[in-house]
């Protein structure tokens, strides 16, 4: 158990460690379109294709690290007023919609994956697939945070006393 | 049907604590589901509702303002309102409006400016016999300043959700009334104050009022950069993010020279955190949003109101209302993505245009920023303040009529939102 703790903690980090990265990318590659267009007069086109795919990385990584870290905006107050045994149910509930949620995306954007693939982004020459990938990897780690709450909210019942 | 179903699962969900963002998404792919349509279509409406050009100016501004925190231009700030204003009555007190003034036109964001004054401003404050939760209700009601004065990144997305609107005209159309509401706070402070027996400060007189002017200039100079590079039309809105960012990054570094490697670190994860909230939640409410079009929930909701009542006044105080009520319990980003498709066409019928109702959302949601049970300012200042926030909100009232003021002023005079904008723009 502990060591499949230690294994999601350290996905987390990983992913938080890559679009960080990828932020830093961001702005630098801006700098280098505004310098380019303003400047040298010659903007670099491949710029704005590539933000725009690194933003879906950013996002689907950054908001699967937010379900391992509970930082996005849930409205909490209704379920805390709950009597104990219905709220424990409520924090079932949204484990299980995660679930889903996570399956869905991984799936999903499996099917995506497969219909664009073989089809490149214009500009910069790679393949779209690489629009669909983090769709996927981001859904299959929304998929095992959520299985991980569910798992101990099930065993031991910690959240529901 | 298929609406009592896609709200259904979207309000269970959410009383569930479901993350908001998500509860969209669980709708939307339920939602396509019942309605037997191709599942990659939602998956890809969720994709293609963050590929847009102009939202990539988000992590920019977030970038910035991070760095603005961390790097010292917002003490910088700080001194200069507390030498401009500090010598009335409450001084420190209207100080706090006038730096979120000044701080909200840079950051554009409402919890950091909460964060960032309310650490600097409130132990000064208490330090000098102000009561704790006059310094609460100060800073953080003043915080929305940050969502209505531009930069702002919830008018970028306001501007998408509404099909594409020009975000400098919106920019132009909040700077009078972000004015116009500190303005009513300031008076609100200053009436607290001078009921409170609270202390003034000396008048440091005029050379020590330009030299930390000088001093906060390079770091005003972010915004300008960010709001001149949009209304001057020279840059993109995504354009002058960035380089607002790689000057945040310079001014902090070099000129201040407070800018470490921790602590660029640190607002490199903050914008990593808060990118990603927004963008998940842009890109569910993306697929929500196609849903609620094919069901022509719009049409049909316009139609219901109108029924109601066909005076503008009227139906103009029913949706503020009904912000208020929403901005309660809800969080900004999401409200604007899921009532603009829907309010939207209700008041372009009556004439009214997108661009001021724009700035009337951000007010009236901004207002939900600071209300309990969910306000993100009022939690984070009552952390950072280390109050209690029923002892807060308790005497929160003159601020929340202040800007109500406000927003009644901006609701029903077009010129105040528009003016700038019919003598910039309008020929």
């Amino acid at each position: 158990m502990a060591a499949w703790q230690r294994g999601l903690d350290l996905l987390a980090q990983i992913a938080t460690a890559l679009a960080s990265v990828m932020i830093v990318v961001l702005i630098v590659i801006f700098g280098w379109l505004v310098y380019g267009r303003y400047i040298l007069n010659a903007t670099p086109t491949w710029v704005e294709q590539a933000a725009l795919l690194m933003v879906v990385w950013i996002t689907f990584l950054g908001a699967a690290v937010g379900v391992r870290r509970k930082t996005h905006l849930s409205v909490d107050f209704i379920r805390d007023a709950l009597p104990g045994p219905l709220r424990g149910a409520a924090l079932i509930i949204a484990s299980c919609a995660l679930l889903f949620f996570g399956a869905m995306l991984a799936w999903q954007g499996y099917v995506m994956f497969d219909r664009t693939a073989r089809r490149d982004i214009p500009l910069i020459g790679i393949s779209e697939g690489w629009r669909a990938v983090p769709v996927i990897i981001g859904g299959t780690m929304i998929f095992l945070f959520s299985l991980d709450d569910l798992a101990r909210r099930v065993f031991r019942k910690e959240d529901t006393a | 049907m298929s609406l009592v179903l896609l709200f259904g699962i979207f309000f269970l969900c959410l009383i569930a604590g479901v993350p908001v963002a998500f509860c969209l998404g669980i709708a939307a792919f339920a939602g396509f589901i019942y309605e037997g349509l191709p599942l990659f279509i939602a998956t890809q409406r969720i994709v293609s509702g963050i590929s847009i050009f102009s939202l990539l100016a988000i992590p920019f501004f977030i970038f910035a303002g991070e760095l603005m925190l961390q790097g010292g231009i917002a003490v910088r700030l700080v001194r200069l309102a507390s030498a401009a204003v500090g010598w009335m009555r409450g001084g420190l007190g209207v100080v706090n409006v006038a730096s979120s003034m000044l701080f909200g036109g840079i950051s554009g964001s409402a919890v950091a400016d909460t964060s960032a004054l309310g650490s600097i401003l409130m132990p000064v404050m208490k330090e000098k016999g102000y009561d704790g939760d006059y310094a609460v209700n100060v800073t953080v009601t003043s915080s929305i300043a940050g969502v209505v004065i531009p930069p702002s990144h919830n008018m970028i997305i306001y501007a998408i959700a509404a099909g594409g609107l020009p975000i400098s005209q919106l920019f132009l159309a909040g700077v009078i009334p972000g004015i116009l509401m500190c303005l009513c706070l300031a008076f609100a402070a200053w009436l607290v104050a001078v009921k409170r027996n609270y202390p003034s400060e000396d008048f440091p007189g005029f050379a020590p009022l330009m030299i930390s002017f000088i001093v906060a200039l390079p770091g005003l100079m972010t915004a300008v950069i960010i709001v001149g590079g949009v209304l001057s039309g020279i840059m993109t809105v995504t354009e002058s993010g960035a380089f607002g960012a790689i000057y945040a990054i310079l001014v902090t570094a070099l000129v201040y020279r407070e800018l470490t490697w921790d602590k660029f670190k640190q607002a490199v994860l903050v914008s990593v955190r808060i990118t990603s909230m927004a963008m998940i939640l842009i890109a569910c409410a993306s697929a929500f949003a196609y849903l609620l079009t094919l069901n022509r929930v719009p049409e049909l909701l316009a139609g219901f109101v109108l029924s109601i009542s066909e005076s503008e006044f009227v139906i103009l105080l029913l949706l503020n209302f009904t912000f208020l009520v929403l901005g309660m319990i809800m969080d900004m980003a999401a409200l604007i993505l899921i009532t603009t498709p829907i309010f939207l066409p209700i008041v372009m019928d009556l004439g009214m245009s997108p661009i001021q109702f724009g700035i009337i959302m951000m007010m009236n949601l901004g207002l939900g920023l600071t209300t309990p049970p969910v306000g993100a300012c009022l939690f984070v200042g009552c952390v950072v303040g280390n109050e209690r926030m029923e002892n807060v909100v308790k005497s929160i009232w003159p601020f929340y009529l202040a800007i109500l003021t406000a927003l009644m002023l901006v609701t029903y005079i077009p010129a105040v939102s528009l003016g700038l904008g019919w003598m910039v723009f309008d020929p």
